[in-house]
């Protein structure tokens, strides 16, 4: 089931023999005399080399005699037939010995080594005891005493990545790590001969460049030059003096697995490094490998709150989230304890929970269950979802149970449903290494999802054609074979555009639309309404380049979409998803390695909480509630009467709350007041419930309305299920204890459940990932104890042997009919144009370095330190009009309210438009957003709404300083 | 050949190598305009070509052309390498410093080797070839308003403000004096089918071939080896890379002949271009490539204007173009400049800074004859050899192997510099001795006696007065324990310090390194540091301790490359003279 890779060694023909140490061995063709000597148990030194990089040979330490007038470098010289190498003696050694007393004579003192005094793993040092060539101090034997060296200088630059190029070696395993791993492509050498070093962009501090600070780097330097950086003062230690933790990333959807190195005296993580997995294969990004630390802020909330009788009427509490004072606004962006707190008193958990289980018992009986609902969120675990949708479901008797997956990918669920039948991705991130073409479309994968973007990247490196399509050109376009910049929310037109010359062409896959999808001719008809040249003249992309894509895709023996926001926060989100769809069916483009349908999914457990139920019309594994016989299978297992209708969705939810709908509601984890659009109004409604319990780590903007704040557990505090953008379902482990009273999640549902009337009665997150995978026959045979370090695809039939199916539908969909349903879509412009007095289209999203409301990066030191401010992005022929320069302020204002903010001037944007990250409180771009929704997934228009841009003065605010957690 | 997940076996992984065109080209476009490179340039250059900043500061940091602040009006550069050097250099230097030091509108470098050793201290105004005791009145030229101002490449102008050298009849041109309308008899032959069939040979039945009445034969007959230092038998390496199957195939002169001492490759380009295009396009029509590149040492601007005159002849009389002669042949020779750099001489380096990348050697194998430019089956070969490929298919090998004397094949080009009375290139029999060779160039230097003499440029090693007898030819000199290496024979005169002039070498290979691999790019450095120390100290070979043996093993066995292997080498000789009073041993 599994796609087919490349070519294995294995495959190869063994067919040379040769004599390593007078040891015979054959080998295949082209095998380095290294790995032939590995294969006899023969180890030889290596510095440069790592078996994740290609060889460079440059440190010489692995030279053997062939026979030659010169030795070889095993690492890279491929051995020959009737080859005789000797890998050891006298005078090979001494060689080696002389090779690390030269670079040893420029190096650091060990004593002050960074890397010594680190994990002292420093692979120059461990060569150095071995030839007994030790410097300065200690045994001279072996040395022969060459002039020390050094000053080739120390860069501080990075907040978390010390580099010290006295310690550097330059044996181009960060550069290979950077340009042929990550494909960030930041370091190369500088200079030439003695003084060459290794450099960023040109040659600047590692601060100032373009580094995105993912530390493969750091991971890939065998010695001091590039390593990590104490955070708060936890040293840094050897991995065998700490607990080393196995778990997942808790940031996006990539789910990379990791493992955390915890210095249990401190109570702390030290550091943590990539772990090898299927999907990831050890890399990270920034928030993965740097982001970790929000969890042990002092901010976190430790005991329970209960608002104050003065403190009501409810409603906003501090000045920022009252809207007052605008543009003079305290910087930093997080929610004021000392203006907040004051409003709250300290509850037991006994109260705090019985006045919650009270008060929504009591809206429900006095106003029907519909009164209630329930945000849960995608940042909690399967068993979390799980639960919080049956505690809403059962224990209160409504379907208004949602979460933030209808924010991102609400519209790509609702066209994958109607037209394969399931809403999870069709194949891996990774199965990109079999695709000949891939379309990025909508997706800012470097910022959003940057460990798949590297394999997208590494990808087209080997040879896969990437085409982006998107307004704007992000770093993932500078890698792009053709990159399509399309006006904002035109992309109905222009993939309508794609298939009308596909068909044109030919291109189309006729044994696979007539055995597996239905309604082509009526998708035909439409799309030949969209001849390249109407679809390019709505699009902004010229025929000839829509005609060049869609041969390219036409032609490809394998093609595979992957999609971001940019398709589904539209109003048109579903038409958008649709049209993906149909790309792919009509050429036959499913269920084949390195094809298929991938949405890129946001939240670390977006996938495994809609999986789990925690969305409004379907039970978990996407039963819809609407179906008796769902109804009653699930009436069955939790032993109550369950609610026949389809619940309200998150935007549904706010909207009732200001007519008097909902009334009550537990909010776990989800700070609708950032992430929602139109914050006028979210305040309002907000403002309108008669009784909100927030869960949450940190007090967050939506807990300012809150009638009691519970102090719920980090992800690092508690163990529990993840499922990744991949369908891996992956185990997430305890690292760390939660602070003063703070409790996991699942326990403190589980409370609530017994005291509104629901008996639970679990032991453990394994307890309840039994109780619904018995519920859900896709997560069918997985159990904890199946899941394994690296986690399992689902389905899977055979977790015990088997990394479970990457590609779906290889002979039919999960539709009744078994076929793809093509649903035509006509284009539609977005809801609120561009005018005289809002002339900029504004367009929402995420920074690498931030997530969501920023509640979690904004606490790292790291990730705030890097980016502090909250910017807009302007085009520069739009800011030279605007007389905006880089770095001075602007205001933005849409018809529904207005922020001042940085401005950053970038040749990524589209002319007319401007890009506004949605982290920053103080310059909330969701203040601006439209709450017009989508009709099918209800997702709002993040992405598409008209703004006017003028310059400001700077506002006077204290500098900002750099991280809240001291 | 067979490949291994997509790699071709022994091709390094490319490391801070991005692929794509060379950026090079667009660079040299920058530093025209502007003088310099502006980081704004580079940074629109990376943005616009989607190209990583780091391979920009890969390429400008690495290639001394390249410059990142705006130059001064008057840029002078001053050679410091062995033959300048025993020519007072050290003190003339000196003096330029002491002159212009601190003049704002001048800037004084010190540069690497720059091929005119015949004209010691060799220097150069704006890229422009400049004799010392004429520096004044160049400089006063320059500071004159309308003068030739420093940065970008040279421009043809500033080039042919060198006096054109005069040119001679050399006994490797087998066509008479002044009858350029017979050049490239020999192309036309091959062309038109009538070169002799003596002068096929019978081989494999290749593509490459092309059904030309291939060179191969008399090539083999002659018995012609590569005069830039290897001596490999030509006509095997061509034999190799005509029955490659990649295609297309390319043909490069090398003629960055970079090696103090050495420039007696510049001077055939000067006098005899006719000869080398003829001997390229004769080994292009041989493997069967299309296209042919010289790749040429910056410093070279007047010998390259006269190959550049050279070629535009060619195409002229459709020599060259894309109907040679009316076969329906296309053949197309062009020039690329080398952004400096000694290690550019190492084939593999050479390579790798057309393809557009730092001129790092390769690890080997595969060799160019096999993996090549972009990959592609390559033929090498440098100026002199190709110089010869006419006369030899024009009279034949026996003629060529008569040449020689004292068992030595063919004629010889070889550079004499140092202290010399007549220093300057000279065509003699293969087998010549040096003493033949220091008489006919006029004798040691106002009549001193000879202390020691490099037969080979800078990397050969250093032989004394009883081996001046020797005949210099590759396996004489290989048993003498020294080479032929680059055909530059470099005198020294009693009086000398002679570890000195062999550290003068050793900073020269150190300068040079190109820095990928350790032994050569710390090794070079750290020898280089231990021996001026003790030279600063007064001491002398006796003093020389361990160390420098076993730097020079290590960087002999295990760098990538030439330079690194051999850069000791003529430390050692000196070492091994004066140690135990002898000459160097075998």
């Amino acid at each position: 089931m599994a796609t087919a890779p490349a070519a294995t060694p294995s495959e190869l023909i063994e067919n040379v023999t040769l004599r390593i140490d007078g040891r015979a061995v054959t080998v295949a063709d082209g095998t380095t005399i290294l790995d032939a000597a590995a294969r006899l148990g023969i180890e030889i030194p290596v510095l440069c080399h790592d078996e994740r990089y290609d060889p460079v040979g440059v440190c010489r330490m692995c030279v053997v005699d062939i026979g030659a007038r010169v030795y070889a470098a095993a690492c890279v010289r491929p051995c020959e037939e009737g080859m005789e190498v000797t890998t050891t003696g006298e005078r090979l050694e001494r060689q080696r010995a002389t090779l690390t007393e030269l670079l040893l004579s420029d190096q650091p003192d060990p004593a002050s080594d960074p890397k010594e005094t680190t994990t002292a793993d420093n692979e120059l040092l461990a060569l150095a005891r071995r030839y007994g060539v030790v410097k300065r101090d200690g045994l001279p034997e072996g040395a022969i005493g060459l002039p020390l060296g050094s000053g080739r200088g120390i860069d501080d630059s990075n907040p978390v990545i010390a580099v010290n190029h006295d310690a550097c070696i330059l044996c181009d395993r960060c550069v290979r790590a950077c340009d042929d791993i990550q494909n960030n492509d930041v370091i190369g050498r500088s200079g030439k001969g003695y003084t060459t070093r290794i450099a960023f962009d040109l040659n600047d501090p590692m601060g100032d460049s373009s580094c995105v600070t993912c530390g493969e780097c750091v991971a890939a330097c065998p010695t001091g030059a590039l390593t990590n950086k104490p955070l708060h003062g936890v040293p840094i230690r050897p991995r065998s003096e700490l607990r080393s933790v196995d778990t997942v990333c808790p940031y996006c959807g990539v789910g990379c697995a990791l493992t955390y190195h915890v210095d249990d005296q401190r109570h702390a993580i030290a550091f943590a490094e990539g772990r090898e997995q299927p999907g990831s294969k050890r890399r990270l990004c920034v928030k993965g490998r740097y982001g970790w630390d929000y969890a042990a802020s002092p901010q976190r909330l430790t005991v329970p709150l209960i608002r104050r009788e003065d403190s009501y009427p409810k409603g906003p509490l501090s000045g920022d989230v009252k809207g007052e004072g605008r543009g003079m606004r305290k910087p930093g962006g997080l929610v004021d304890y000392d203006e907040v707190l004051p409003h709250f008193r300290e509850a037991s958990w006994d109260e705090a929970l019985d006045l919650i289980a009270h008060r929504l018992v009591a809206i429900r009986d006095q106003h029907g269950p519909g009164a209630i609902a329930g945000f849960g969120s995608a940042k909690c675990s399967n068993e979390e979802a799980y639960l919080f949708q049956k505690l809403i479901r059962a224990g209160f008797g409504t379907n208004n149970v949602d979460h933030c997956t209808r924010l991102c990918h609400a519209s790509s669920v609702a066209a994958l449903f109607e037209g394969v039948g399931s809403a999870a991705v069709s194949t891996t991130y990774g199965d990109i290494v079999n695709a000949d073409v891939a379309i990025l479309a909508g997706t800012n994968t470097t910022a959003n999802h940057p460990v798949a973007s590297s394999f997208f990247k590494q990808a087209r490196r080997r040879g896969t054609k990437l085409i982006v399509v998107d307004p704007r050109r992000e770093r993932v376009a500078d890698h792009a074979d053709i990159y399509c910049q399309i006006k904002p929310g035109t992309d109905v037109a222009f993939y309508n555009g794609l298939m009308h010359e596909i068909i044109a062409l030919g291109l189309v896959d006729r044994e696979f639309i007539a055995r597996r999808t239905s309604n082509y001719e009526a998708l035909a008809e439409l799309v030949g309404q969209y001849p390249p040249e109407r679809a390019g003249q709505i699009c902004g992309v010229s025929p000839a380049v829509l005609r060049e894509v869609a041969r390219l895709w036409g032609e490809a023996g394998a093609a595979i979409v992957f999609w971001g926001m940019g398709i589904s926060q539209h109003t048109t989100g579903t038409d958008n998803a649709r049209c993906l769809i149909a790309l792919c069916a009509i050429t036959g483009n499913v269920g084949r390695p390195g094809t298929g349908l991938h949405p890129l999914r946001g939240q670390n457990n977006v996938q495994g909480a809609s999986d789990a139920g925690l969305i409004p019309m379907f039970y978990p594994d996407y039963q819809p509630v609407d179906k008796p016989v769902n109804q009653q299978r699930f009436e069955a297992a939790w032993g109550r009467e369950l609610d026949p209708k389809r619940g309200l969705t998150v935007t549904e939810i706010v909207a009732s709350a200001l007519t008097g709908g909902v009334r009550g509601m537990y909010m776990m984890g989800e700070n609708p007041f950032l992430s929602d659009p139109n914050i006028n109004k979210v305040r309002k409604a907000l403002s309108a419930l008669e009784f909100l319990a927030v869960q949450d780590i940190f007090l967050t903007e939506t807990a300012e309305f809150a009638d009691v704040v519970l102090p719920a557990s980090s992800y690092l505090e508690k163990d529990g299920t993840y499922t990744n953008t991949d369908r891996r379902v992956q185990l997430g482990r305890k690292v760390l204890d939660p602070p003063g009273q703070a409790r996991v999640d699942w326990e403190v549902i589980q409370e609530l459940a017994n005291r509104i009337g629901l008996p639970m009665r679990y032991d453990s997150p394994s307890e309840i990932f039994d109780e619904l995978v018995s519920l859900m026959p896709n997560y069918t045979n997985l159990s904890y104890d199946k899941l394994g370090p690296t986690g399992k695809l689902y389905p899977n039939p055979d977790p015990a042997h088997s990394d479970g199916i990457v590609v779906l539908f290889q002979e039919r969909f999960n539709t009744d009919d078994g076929k793809a349903h093509l649903v035509p879509a006509e284009w539609m412009p977005p809801r609120e144009l561009p005018s005289e007095e809002f002339p900029f289209v504004l367009n929402t999203g995420r920074l690498l370095e931030h997530w969501h409301t920023g509640s979690m990066t904004r606490r790292s030191y790291a990730l705030d330190t890097i980016v502090p401010n909250a910017i807009v992005y302007l085009h520069p022929g739009d800011a030279e009009r605007l007389g905006i320069a880089d770095g001075s302020f602007a205001r933005v204002t849409s018809r529904r309210g207005s922020i001042e903010l940085r401005v950053s001037i970038s040749h990524r944007e589209t002319p007319g438009s401007c890009f506004v990250p949605f982290h920053f409180r103080e310059a909330a771009a969701n203040l601006l957003t439209i709450d017009e929704i989508d009709p099918f997934g209800k997702i709002p228009e993040f992405k598409f709404c008209a703004v006017r841009v003028e310059p400001v003065q700077a506002p006077v605010v204290p500098a900002r300083t750099p991280a809240a957690v001291s | 050949m067979a490949r291994t997940n997509g790699r071709i076996p022994g091709v390094e992984a490319r490391a801070g190598r991005s692929p794509g065109p060379s950026l090079i080209r667009s660079l040299n476009a920058i530093q025209r305009e502007h003088g310099w490179l502006p980081r704004e340039q580079l940074v629109r250059l990376a943005r616009d070509t989607r190209r990583p900043l780091y391979e920009l500061e890969g390429l400008i940091s690495f290639y001394p052309h390249f410059r990142t602040t705006p130059p001064a009006k008057i840029e002078i550069t001053v050679c410091r390498d062995l033959s300048c050097w025993l020519h007072g250099g050290d003190e003339r230097i000196a003096r330029i410093h002491e002159l212009y030091g601190d003049d704002a509108e001048i800037e004084v470098r010190e540069v690497s080797c720059i091929g005119r050793c015949d004209r010691p201290p060799a220097a150069t105004v704006n890229e422009r070839p400049a004799v010392v005791s004429e520096l004044n009145d160049v400089v006063r030229e320059a500071r004159a308003p309308g003068g030739a101002h420093a940065g970008g490449l040279r421009t043809g102008q500033a080039a042919s403000c060198a006096a054109a050298p005069a040119r001679r009849h050399w006994p490797n041109d087998p066509y008479p004096e002044g009858a350029d309308a017979s050049h490239y008899g020999v192309v036309r032959a091959m062309l038109a089918g009538s070169l002799r069939p003596a002068d096929t040979i019978e081989l494999v039945e290749h593509s490459g071939l092309r059904g030309m009445g291939a060179a191969l034969g008399t090539l083999k007959e002659s018995g012609l080896r590569g005069m830039g230092g290897a001596g490999f038998p030509t006509a095997a390496k061509w034999e190799l890379v005509a029955t490659q199957e990649g295609e297309p195939k390319y043909v490069i002169c090398n003629a960055d002949e970079s090696e103090p001492g050495t420039f007696k490759d510049r001077q055939i380009l000067a006098e005899q271009p006719h000869l080398v295009i003829e001997g390229m396009l004769i080994a292009m029509l041989t493997i069967g490539a299309e296209q042919g590149w010289l790749f040429v040492r910056h410093e070279y601007g007047p010998e390259e204007e006269a190959f550049r005159a050279e070629l535009a002849g060619a195409r002229a009389q459709a020599i060259l173009g894309e109907n040679v002669l009316g076969s329906g042949r296309r053949l197309e020779i062009d020039v690329f400049t080398s952004p400096g750099g000694y290690i550019l001489g190492e084939e593999s380096a050479l390579l790798e800074c057309m393809e557009g990348h730092r001129g790092e050697p390769r690890n080997k194998p595969p060799f160019p004859a096999t993996y090549g430019l972009w990959g592609k089956p390559t033929l090498m070969n440098s100026v002199e050899t190709l110089a010869a490929i006419p006369v030899i298919l024009e009279r034949g090998g026996q003629w060529w192997r008569d040449q020689g004397v004292r068992g030595g094949v063919g004629l010889k080009f070889l550079a004499v510099s140092g202290q010399i009375a007549n220093p300057g290139v000279y065509c003699v029999p293969m087998g010549t001795t040096a003493r033949e060779l220091i008489e006919l160039a006029g004798g040691v230097a106002d009549g001193a006696e000879l202390q020691a003499f490099q037969p080979g440029g800078a990397s050969s090693n250093f032989l004394g007065p009883e081996q001046l007898d020797v005949p210099l030819d590759f396996k004489p000199l290989a048993d003498a324990g020294s080479m032929l290496g680059s055909g530059a024979l470099v005198v020294i005169a009693e009086g000398t310090n002679l570890l000195a002039a062999a550290t003068n070498v050793l900073r020269f290979f150190r300068d040079e390194s190109c820095g990928k691999c350790v032994p050569c790019r710390t090794g070079s450095h750290k020898a280089h540091q231990i021996l001026t120390e003790l030279l600063e100290r007064g001491g002398g070979a006796g003093d020389v301790d361990q160390r420098i043996d076993q730097l020079e093993e290590t960087m002999r066995l295990t760098s990538i490359c030439g330079l690194g292997q051999v850069a000791l080498g003529p430390v050692m000789s000196v070492l091994r003279m004066q140690r135990t009073g002898t000459a160097a041993a075998p």
